[in-house]
């Protein structure tokens, strides 16, 4: 007798582990999100080429608009700095004594070169 | 001052479902969520059901989630969690009544590891040499109290209870590391497994966890190293 061991999303979510937990989410969902964004990618590419198909523009449409442009270039951008300095741990896990110095490191890295790249997609939007 | 403790329950002879109750109590905030437990079982309900036994840190019976993260209810003082605290099972393990759990699938995940001294050379006549310097590299891991506070904040044991999670790693780690020990190839081949250390995401919950202190992603990043150079060094 008892509860089956299943530990739900919401339940997981729940989990308070401070930066480096958010860091794992982030890096999960934005992981995900680039292998929709190349999915979609190709699909658009084959129907547009294969077949003429507006299907094609449609999706282009979608990915090249601003917000989408902010979502991807966070994804990208985030998984690729938040991969090195896991990288970087893996290699040297002396380091990892300094995980929460690195955790600060890696935003101090990601906020300014992404808030640099919000501005220039925002501004060429609202140039037209 | 006065505490609102909201705790798990779930008794299997009796609910469908878990529920949450919640109990008024006059604490100190110096005391431990365990002493409020204690309260709860002995003031309001005797049926309320969890482990413990020293009540001091070492056993590492009373592992719980406390307001979302895992802790030892006998470390956790109320002054750290204020007036609201909410005292749930740890994730992962089947919940056998209110705040126990089935720990076997941990300890099956324990005893895969070999977590015993290997060496098939005649005992000398007095101790195994070791140097002060080969002590101290596997000092931290000697720490683990198996409390699960560590596994059971892990997402990949989440996910799978065949992930050998921390704790199993922390212990293997403890012996690979040990100067005296020959079993390290073999604990080694265990970790290379496929729910050995590459299951490991650094999401460091594990390190936060632990009521040790242990600096565990860093154990399993040095046996990590250890697989990737085939080197204790």
């Amino acid at each position: 007798m008892g509860l089956k061991r299943n530990v739900s999303l919401k339940d997981g979510l729940r989990y308070q582990g401070k930066g480096p937990m958010l860091t794992y989410i982030l890096h999960r969902i934005s992981g995900l999100s680039i292998v929709l964004f190349v999915a979609l990618h190709i699909l658009a590419a084959f129907l547009s080429q294969q077949y003429s198909s507006s299907a094609g523009t449609f999706i282009n449409d979608i990915y090249e608009s601003w917000i989408f442009q902010i979502y991807i270039i966070f994804c990208g951008l985030f998984h690729a700095i938040n991969g090195l300095r896991i990288v970087i741990l893996d290699l040297w896990p002396k380091l990892i004594e300094y995980q929460n110095e690195a955790i600060w490191i890696e935003w101090l890295v990601f906020l300014p070169i992404y808030g640099m790249a919000v501005f220039v997609i925002i501004r060429t939007a609202l140039a037209g | 001052m006065q505490v609102t403790i909201k705790v798990f329950r779930y008794n299997p002879e009796k609910d469908k479902k878990p529920h949450y109750e919640t109990y008024q109590l006059e604490a100190d905030p110096t005391d431990r969520v365990l002493d409020l437990l204690e309260k709860v079982k002995g003031y309001k309900d005797g049926t309320l059901s969890f482990r413990r036994s020293c009540a001091h840190g070492v056993c590492g019976s009373d592992a719980m989630r406390i307001n979302g993260s895992n802790k030892l209810a006998c470390k956790a003082l109320v002054h750290d969690f204020g007036a609201k605290i909410t005292v749930e099972p740890i994730l992962g393990l089947r919940v056998i009544k209110d705040l126990i759990v089935d720990m076997e699938p941990f300890f099956d995940n324990f005893r895969k590891v070999l977590p015993y001294f290997i060496n098939d050379d005649p005992a000398p006549e007095k101790e195994r040499y070791q140097s002060q310097e080969d002590r101290e590299r596997f000092d931290d891991t000697t720490k683990c109290i198996l409390c699960a506070a560590c596994t059971t904040s892990c997402p990949s044991f989440w996910a799978s209870d065949e992930y050998l999670g921390p704790s199993a790693i922390v212990n293997a780690h403890r012996f690979i590391f040990d100067s005296r020990d020959q079993g390290a190839a073999q604990r080694l081949k265990i970790m290379n497994e496929i729910m050995g250390v590459s299951r490991c995401h650094t999401v460091f919950n594990c390190t936060l966890a632990c009521p040790r202190e242990i600096q565990i992603t860093k154990a399993i990043g040095e046996v990590k190293k250890a697989l990737m150079t085939g080197s204790l060094e």
